[in-house]
């Protein structure tokens, strides 16, 4: 007993000094990659970069996002939105689940606390022209996210992979374009 | 007080005083200069800084960053990846006696600065790829 108690007070000093390794493939390119690089990219034809700027900022500014930052030499738009991320599912089971611990007696009744409040959305679309062919411009955009609990607590931290949802941001941008090049 | 009683005390103490310094700790980061911006750094045999920008930029966005900020005139790009750890990214292109292009990255994963060689190894293997595509026009 006496010697289980030194090995912990042993540990435990050594503890202090520790740092988190370092993931082994951290910057190294996932097999994903081609998949979710073409869910992310479209090319466009248009007169110029900044015809394709505009008309993402107008696509922005439709799906209520902030503009934070621009750098047009390197066509680079940087956006981003606190949205609600309430999971209506998620909240009533939780709510039960508060009901049916308050009707045993149980005290700390609060998993409701644990459903799903504020999103944090992250938005950057970089315009890359393409050499080779004037007025053909590589489009890609990335988006992550993190979700909040009610108590401000990080849920989940995730970059957005899903197809269907570059898919209407850039059907939008195609129309946002058509218009910004009429008027251009 | 006993042997072993001196002992738990001391061992105690230990765990509690940790790595602490009396100095403000992790401002100044770990100071080894020289040999960090060695395993961050790469010379590329190109004038075209903005495509060396673009081609960070496409690497970054290949390995789920989203660009936070760039800068083109001062050759920096700031990019966070959000996953099961946050990783944060600054990389710096600079031009060299109007000769070559340098680019430094520089990675921290939560509250810890990236230092391990293979790390960025492996983050050069990605933009050398897109350096040769860029500049060849491939793509």
């Amino acid at each position: 007993m006496r010697r289980a108690a030194y090995s912990l007070l042993l540990v435990a000093s050594l503890y202090g000094c520790a740092t988190t390794a370092i993931p082994e493939s951290a910057l190294r390119l996932p097999e994903s990659t081609l998949d979710i690089r073409s869910i992310q990219t479209r090319t466009l034809e248009a007169s110029s970069e900044l015809n394709i700027l505009t008309a993402t900022i107008a696509v922005l500014q439709d799906m209520e996002f902030n503009i934070d930052r621009i750098e047009k030499p390197l066509g680079v738009i940087t956006a981003s939105k606190v949205s609600d991320a309430d999971d209506k599912g998620q909240k009533t089971g939780l709510f039960f689940l508060d009901v049916l611990c308050a009707m045993g007696g149980g005290g700390g009744c609060d998993a409701s606390s644990t459903a799903k409040d504020d999103q944090h959305i992250t938005l950057t679309m970089v315009v890359l022209p393409n050499q080779a062919r004037a007025g053909e411009y590589k489009v890609r955009i990335t988006i992550q996210r993190v979700i909040y609990d009610k108590l401000d607590r990080i849920l989940v931290l995730e970059r957005i992979d899903t197809a269907e949802t570059y898919q209407a941001i850039f059907d939008n941008l195609r129309k946002s374009l058509f218009i910004q090049e009429g008027t251009s | 007080m006993s042997q072993p009683q001196r002992l738990v005390l001391l061992l105690g103490l230990l765990a509690l005083a940790g790595c602490a310094t009396t100095t403000p700790t992790n401002i100044a980061g770990s100071g080894t200069q020289l040999e960090t911006r060695q395993i961050q750094t790469r010379e590329y045999d190109t004038l075209n800084k903005a495509m060396t920008m673009r081609s960070v930029i496409a690497t970054l966005q290949d390995l789920g960053f989203t660009i936070d900020q760039a800068d083109a005139e001062l050759g920096t790009v700031t990019a966070t990846r959000l996953d099961e750890y946050t990783m944060r990214m600054t990389v710096t292109v600079v031009q060299k006696d109007g000769e070559r292009i340098s680019v430094r990255a520089n990675a921290r994963i939560g509250e810890n600065a990236v230092l391990d060689a293979a790390t960025y190894q492996d983050f050069f293997v990605v933009l050398d790829k897109a350096m040769f595509l860029t500049m060849h026009k491939v793509d």
